[in-house]
């Protein structure tokens, strides 16, 4: 994110209209370390929190981070109605496959088998994948990135946060302490050349496991909720004047 | 006694009973006559018993009444259930064949139409009309209004049975008024209200009874200049009006207990993060599913308490639906003032019940919240003696911080022993600014006079107002509009006297509030807890006997 917020000013996306917004978990810590302007919000609700941001000013670049319990989890049913409803933001999931803020138990993420002090014989649920299930949705921005390859995230994130839409990225983040995989990663990740030429094709690739195809899966343009739920319109900047606002109540009032 | 009345129409849901109801409430208003409003009906889209009834006067109404001048049965099932209630003179209108009375072919004449169900309501408001005498002509153009859909079908059933009901009956001509009315109901009230006072932005899932509020807002949003929306559950409902919030959008939300139940997480974090949105809570029936369409205020402790942890909270019930407008406003601007959560406390009985009321939408104020006037760096909790931290909103040049950790003054995470004591200290002196600024306004109605005092909240207030006026009754009827804050000091005034409450719950919620924070020894409670609202002359003679 420190690397992605210069990238984005010179894509002449400022600071100053940025938002980023938090769910509760490792992932949510990142809002104690980056000086911008958030929303720490609670877990699970981040993106109920960034659809409401923008759905009332969409001039503001919203972005909001999950882990994998917290979007996946605790709030997965926001996560898929944001992808349904194609609204306009940019879901981060650190996805490091365990609850590690509440010291390790399985995650919706966790394979079959991962041992945590809630199922001490490992888990017995096996996973689900996030990317699929998104794009079965139709998310029109997916991406998986990797916590190892930083400067290939930091060009996601540019990416996602420049497309129109609902667009996603699933960052393969190992959790040094309760579920450290970077050996694992470095050896099977492979940096996608570009995106998937069909839905199909991407879920296609989201579900292969010989090695770990990072990139962007899927894009499409497609429009936004907001545009068309109202148009083009500013709800904030845009409001009605109270002189209209009365005028328009008054004609309901009178007999 | 007061001269009111009163006009009934049963049936099935899908016959169009309803609308009904609320169109022959708009005929008495045509008549320039006051008129109250209530439904019931079961949680069934088509098959179940449905009744209207509106009750009307020359002078305002409060409540329907029982007992009616008119009952339209456009089944055997409604004939049977209402047949007691038909005044001694009053006119009974059967579907031909289905009991005594006036039996009109109302289904059999509804066959050639094409809503051939949906049509039969309006068979029961021409024979209202006819019986009042309202001349055909006047009578047909209000129709033409009044069912805009298939208008022409409309007219020549209408006629039909208008040209029966004036054949068979001499008409009643009740006297008129002198002043044009309108009818509003208690859910678009509320609406309008919240409107006036600059609402942006309206999030709901639906759920009787405050479902009307969405569909208002829905059918309006283009000509009030409102983003309305309906998102996967109540958990989003709420998150994403916090999210608007955190813009400068003042939001609003609507749900009755069970959807208020997902809400509680994010109303504490609306308290923590001080954000300002405003909750309406719908009573409904409960606990649980319970009975979903019908009226109930056994949600007061619940309102008074959500959400872990101390933070600033507000909480008001209006006692009519005029009170529900103002109020609505009202609270929207509290909210924002105070930068805390707020909750609308109505009922079923309130929100779909409607009545003859004046609403002046320039009498609700649009109160600007305190702003950052950007003289230091931003600090969105930044200490003051009042505890209200000025507000910022994207974009900005300053970094603004709102977090459910507790937080600095500036919004970074804290976990310090002393800034966790100090923000405490924060949220308390804006809770007592609340209710310094609360003592200001007016918090408490009453009515009547007497010895004896009557305590009610929230829409029993209109029950037990037309109980006093049907029997004259020398009680006085004392209605908290907040109930968090506890307007104590208006309410210490009657401790000593002879107390009662009224409510619609099974186990005095209101007496044990007044006796918990103003002290007040209650000698006793009326209790519903049917799921019906009150009606004013079974209300009067037990207020009669509680006064022996």
């Amino acid at each position: 994110m420190k690397k992605a917020v210069p990238l984005l000013e010179k894509q002449g996306i400022s600071q100053e209209g940025l938002v980023i917004v938090g769910g509760i978990g490792c992932h949510g810590k990142i809002m104690d370390y980056l000086n911008l302007t958030s929303l720490y919000a609670i877990h699970g609700r981040g993106s109920a929190v960034a659809q409401g941001m923008k759905l009332a000013n969409p001039e503001l670049s919203v972005i909001a981070f999950g882990g994998d319990g917290d979007a996946y989890g605790e709030g997965l049913e926001h996560t898929l109605f944001a992808a349904k409803r194609n609204s306009d933001f940019t879901l981060v999931v650190h996805d490091n496959g365990t609850y590690a803020l509440t010291t390790g138990q399985f995650s919706p993420t966790s394979a079959v088998g991962f041992k945590g002090p809630s199922l001490p014989k490992g888990s017995v649920e096996p996973p689900l994948n996030p990317l699929v299930l998104l794009l079965e949705v139709g998310a029109s921005f997916v991406a998986r990135g990797y916590a190892g390859h930083i400067d290939h995230l930091a060009s996601l994130l540019v990416r996602a946060v420049q497309h129109k839409g609902f667009s996603v990225i699933d960052v393969l983040q190992p959790s040094v302490v309760f579920n450290n995989s970077f050996k694992e990663y470095n050896a099977l990740v492979r940096e996608l050349p570009s995106p998937a030429a069909s839905v199909e094709e991407a879920i296609r690739l989201a579900k292969v496991t010989e090695y770990l195809p990072i990139g962007v899966f899927y894009e499409v343009n497609q429009p936004v909720f907001h545009e068309r739920l109202y148009g083009s319109w500013n709800p904030v900047v845009q409001r009605a004047s109270q002189i209209d606002r009365r005028k328009s109540l008054r004609k309901m009032v009178t007999p | 006694m007061k001269d009111v009345f009163t006009y009934l129409i049963g049936g099935k849901a899908g016959q169009g009973i309803m609308k009904a109801g609320e169109v022959a409430g708009n005929l008495f208003s045509m008549l320039k006559r006051y008129s109250f409003q209530v439904n019931e009906y079961p949680s069934l889209i088509r098959g179940g018993h449905n009744f209207a009834i509106v009750s009307s006067c020359v002078k305002p109404v409060f409540s329907f009444y029982r007992d009616a001048d008119v009952i339209v049965a456009l089944d055997r099932r409604s004939y049977e259930i209402h047949k007691p209630h038909l005044k001694p003179r009053g006119l009974m209108v059967v579907n031909e064949g289905d009991g005594e009375g006036l039996g009109l072919p109302i289904v059999a004449e509804s066959r050639k139409y094409q809503r051939s169900d949906l049509i039969q309501g309006v068979a029961g408001v021409a024979v209202l009309a006819a019986f009042l005498g309202v001349p055909e002509q006047r009578f047909q153009e209000f129709l033409k209004e009044a069912y805009p859909k298939g208008a022409e079908e409309n007219q020549a059933y209408a006629q039909t049975m208008y040209g029966l009901t004036k054949a068979k009956t001499s008409p009643r001509v009740v006297s008129q008024g002198s002043k044009p009315m309108r009818n509003i109901v208690g859910n678009d009230a509320i609406a309008m209200g919240a409107a006036a006072a600059g609402l942006d932005c309206y999030f709901s899932y639906p759920m009787t009874p405050t479902t009307g509020i969405l569909h208002f807002f829905a059918s309006n949003a283009d000509v009030l200049r409102l983003a309305v929306m309906q998102p996967e559950n109540e958990l989003a409902v709420a998150n994403m009006a916090i999210g608007a919030a955190f813009t400068g959008a003042r939001s609003m939300v609507g749900t009755s207990g069970g959807g208020f139940c997902l809400m509680e997480e994010a109303f504490s974090l609306a308290g923590m993060i001080e954000a300002p949105v405003l909750f309406v809570l719908g009573q409904r029936r409960g606990p649980s599913t319970g009975g979903p369409t019908y009226t109930e205020q056994a949600d007061l402790f619940f309102a008074l308490t959500p959400g872990q942890g101390e933070f600033p909270r507000l909480v008001a019930s209006p006692g009519s639906i005029e009170e529900a407008f103002s109020l609505a406003g009202a609270m929207l601007n509290l909210v924002w003032r105070f930068q805390t959560p707020g909750i609308l406390l109505t009922e079923k009985h309130l929100a779909e019940s409607s009545m003859s009321v004046d609403l002046d939408p320039d009498h609700v104020p649009w109160v600007n919240p305190v702003l950052y006037a950007g003289s230091e760096p931003y600090e969105r909790y930044r200490q003051t003696p009042d505890g209200i931290s000025p507000l910022a909103f994207p974009p900005s040049s300053q970094v603004i911080k709102w977090n459910s950790y507790e937080h600095k003054p500036n919004g970074w995470t804290t976990e310090d022993p002393a800034e966790f004591t100090s923000m405490h200290e924060k949220r308390r002196r804006k809770q007592e600014s609340l209710v310094s600024f609360l003592r200001t306004q007016k918090t408490v109605n009453t009515y009547g006079d007497g010895e004896t005092v009557l305590f009610t909240f929230g829409s029993t207030t209109l029950s037990v107002r037309e109980a006093m006026e049907y029997s004259d009754l020398k009680v006085q009827l004392v209605q908290p509009i907040f109930l968090g804050p506890l307007p104590v000091w208006e309410l210490e005034q009657y401790r000593g006297r002879r107390a009662f409450t009224i409510e619609q719950n099974s186990t005095g919620q209101l007496a044990m509030l007044l006796h918990d924070k103003v002290g007040m020894q209650i000698t006793g409670s009326i209790l519903k807890y049917d799921g019906r609202p009150f009606e004013p002359t079974e209300l009067a003679h037990q207020i009669q006997e509680v006064l022996r």
